[in-house]
């Protein structure tokens, strides 16, 4: 149990995502074209470290890591990172996708936090097939979600306080609607699916309203609100914005959660 | 009430009420009432997990105070998720997944909006709701499992009188990996029916027992609450505190064995994991199987004549009035992990299956909603039903 030699790719990830934050705030306020281009190359430049730091610890580990919270936050990093490069060419949302490098250094600061113990062996309730499915499909939708949160932060930001040259709304209320489109049956598939097959057969209950479960529940009850009202009553604008926004909180709680309440899945 | 009995109660009532009141009906068609309710879901469901469930009622007045504490056990909000006004919300929340449904078929064979993928995938989805939630139900109600937990040493049995049989413990330890870490718990068992042996299984976390629909799972292991591999006594003369490090004393139990440096010799008689006094009968006893406050039982031998027993703690301790000029304490101890304790949860869920058949379609209708064609999410504001 020692900081593997992932922690040095670790750390270049952390601080080209910090490079490019500080540079993203440089082109949030003078939309000079190669700030931007800078923000791009120091992203992709932290999503390549971040990606050998991931593929280096589950080497070393011999398992893939998502075993606890620093490899789960090292992960959604990486994801939600790819989710915005993706993005990226998209004519309309250069503001929006310069944020990928603030999401990821929130991610992997958070993330730093927590022990990095490269752990070969796995504890006995983690040997399970259904740890991949559960945790890389949940890990992928939550990821997701992170991209439709900073949509709506932007929406939000713009039609409240009036900012020029902000995303236009309408295309703003369309990334949020379709990440969260992608996002939710991966999140109901990998979070809530794989999680009551595993459950039942590691505790001999499929559902034990544990509070991790429980916030699952609510982040899955949040999204169904707000694609029953998007999809059917063409709800938009700020409340659903804001929807989204809450989403995104209760997801980051039930990543962090188990920590300060307990329960079934208290060991990250 | 016993939410139970409601819950059969709400679901025997259901198709009356709704043929009966129409404007009940329209209600849960409508998909403001349905929004509604999945928000009241999700409000209970933040209250359950904020505040701590199925704790005794002793923890709430010790974590929020009499008056608060009080309002949260006899409101049910400390048992939230079985109290009858959750469980009359979730049949709500169905009956109007059902209502609603009824109209989407209808649409489905008609003219289906989105494209006929999306709409037989809307469909598909809100209706695994009210099969996952009938699964739910059916494991409720028909399903057990036992609580308190129960941990059993080898030789020890338990008796599952529901499914007819007996699961004997033939071993229960801890298996760890080349660098010391934590591997497996494993216990090896014997099921018997009427005295006779039938099959021997080795249980492990996620590889369960299952023996006429009643599951045996491996939930935890505890090293054993009555034995150790090998004990550390610190000795040290009464006076000498202070000035210098306590001698350290190594061994099992039952072995008698000198300590460096002075006349005495120690023996380990006893150990428990959680000490605790029973004034009632005078002797020492486990409180718990686990290991929350460690004690040895020592005897002292002083140039070969026996001078006393003494029950030793982490702290060192001595006594003015015993014969034994020294300090001693328990410094350390090496877990017996060969001879635990096995925890067993015994659960039967027969509506598992109906769960995991609820979830694929849930899954697979999601899937077909947005991955087929991402809808163009502009529903007409006047719609009334979903």
């Amino acid at each position: 149990m020692t900081s593997g030699p992932d922690m040095p790719f670790f750390w270049a990830a952390l601080l080209s995502y910090l490079a490019g934050t500080v540079v993203a705030s440089l082109y949030a306020g003078l939309r000079k074209r190669p700030l931007r281009s800078a923000v791009y190359w120091l992203t992709v430049a932290g999503l390549a470290a971040n990606t050998v730091a991931l593929v280096v610890r589950g080497v070393q580990q011999g398992h893939p890591p998502i075993a606890n919270l620093f490899e789960y936050l090292s992960l959604l990093a990486w994801a939600a990172v790819l989710g915005f490069v993706l993005l990226w060419r998209r004519r309309g949302l250069e503001l929006l996708t310069v944020f990928a490098a603030p999401v990821g250094l929130c991610a992997m600061v958070v993330a730093s936090l927590f022990p990095a113990r490269i752990e070969e062996q796995l504890i006995p309730a983690l040997q399970s097939y259904w740890l991949w499915v559960h945790v890389s499909l949940a890990v992928l939708g939550e990821a997701a979600f992170a991209v439709a949160f900073v949509a709506s932060v932007i929406y939000l930001v713009g039609s409240r306080r009036g900012f020029s040259g902000l995303p236009d709304p309408e295309l703003l209320d369309r990334v949020t609607y379709r990440a969260i489109g992608i996002g939710f049956p991966l999140f109901t598939i990998g979070a809530l699916f794989a999680g009551a097959v595993w459950a039942q057969r590691a505790w001999g209950s499929a559902w034990s309203w544990d509070p991790k479960e429980t916030s699952s529940l609510i982040v899955w009850l949040i999204y169904a609100i707000y694609l029953h009202a998007r999809l059917v009553r063409g709800w938009r604008g700020a409340g659903a914005a804001g929807l989204s926004v809450a989403g995104f909180a209760m997801t980051f709680f039930t990543i962090l959660g188990s920590r300060i309440l307990g329960g079934l899945h208290s060991y990250g | 009430m016993n939410p139970r009995t409601v819950a059969a109660a709400v679901v025997a009532a259901a198709p009356i009420v709704l043929v009966v009141l129409p404007g009940f009906r329209r209600w849960l068609a409508s998909m403001r009432t349905g929004i509604r309710l999945l928000a009241l879901v999700a409000g209970v469901s933040v209250l359950g997990v904020l505040v701590g469930q199925g704790l005794p009622a002793d923890a709430y007045v010790a974590r929020y105070g009499h008056a608060v504490g009080t309002f949260l056990v006899i409101s049910g909000i400390a048992d939230i998720f079985r109290t009858p006004y959750f469980g009359v919300l979730l049949e709500l929340l169905a009956l109007s997944i059902i209502v609603c449904s009824l109209g989407r078929i209808r649409r489905l064979f008609r003219a289906p909006e989105r494209g006929l993928a999306a709409s037989a995938g809307s469909l598909l989805s809100h209706l695994s709701i009210v099969v996952i939630l009938a699964g739910g139900l059916l494991s409720a109600v028909t399903g057990f499992r036992y609580a308190p937990p129960i941990y059993l040493a080898a030789g020890e049995s338990l008796t599952v009188s529901e499914g007819g049989f007996t699961v004997r413990v033939d071993a229960a330890r801890t298996e760890f990996s080349g660098s010391g870490v934590v591997s497996e718990y494993v216990s090896d068992v014997t099921v018997l029916e009427g005295g006779r042996e039938l099959r021997s299984e080795r249980v492990e976390v996620n590889r369960p027992l299952v023996h006429r629909g009643i599951g045996v799972y491996q939930y935890e292991m505890l090293p054993s609450a009555t034995s150790v591999r090998e004990v550390v006594i610190g000795v040290l003369p009464s006076g000498a505190e202070g000035r210098t490090a306590p001698a350290e004393w190594r061994g099992p139990i039952g072995r008698e064995i000198a300590v460096a440096g002075t006349d005495l010799s120690l023996k380990v008689l006893e150990f428990l994991g959680d000490f605790t006094y029973d004034i009632e009968n005078r002797t020492a006893a486990l409180k718990s199987v686990r290991h929350a406050n460690p004690a040895v039982l020592v005897q002292v031998t002083r140039a070969g004549r026996v001078i006393g027993e003494r029950w030793l703690f982490p702290a060192l301790r001595g006594h003015p009035d015993d014969d034994i000029p020294y300090r001693l304490a328990l410094l350390d101890y090496a877990p017996d992990f060969e001879n635990g304790l096995t925890r067993f949860e015994i659960s039967r869920q027969p509506g598992t299956h109906l769960l995991y058949a609820g979830f694929a379609a849930l899954s697979l209708g999601l899937c077909l909603i947005f991955w087929t064609r991402v809808p163009s999410a502009r529903g007409p504001r006047d719609e009334v039903t979903r």
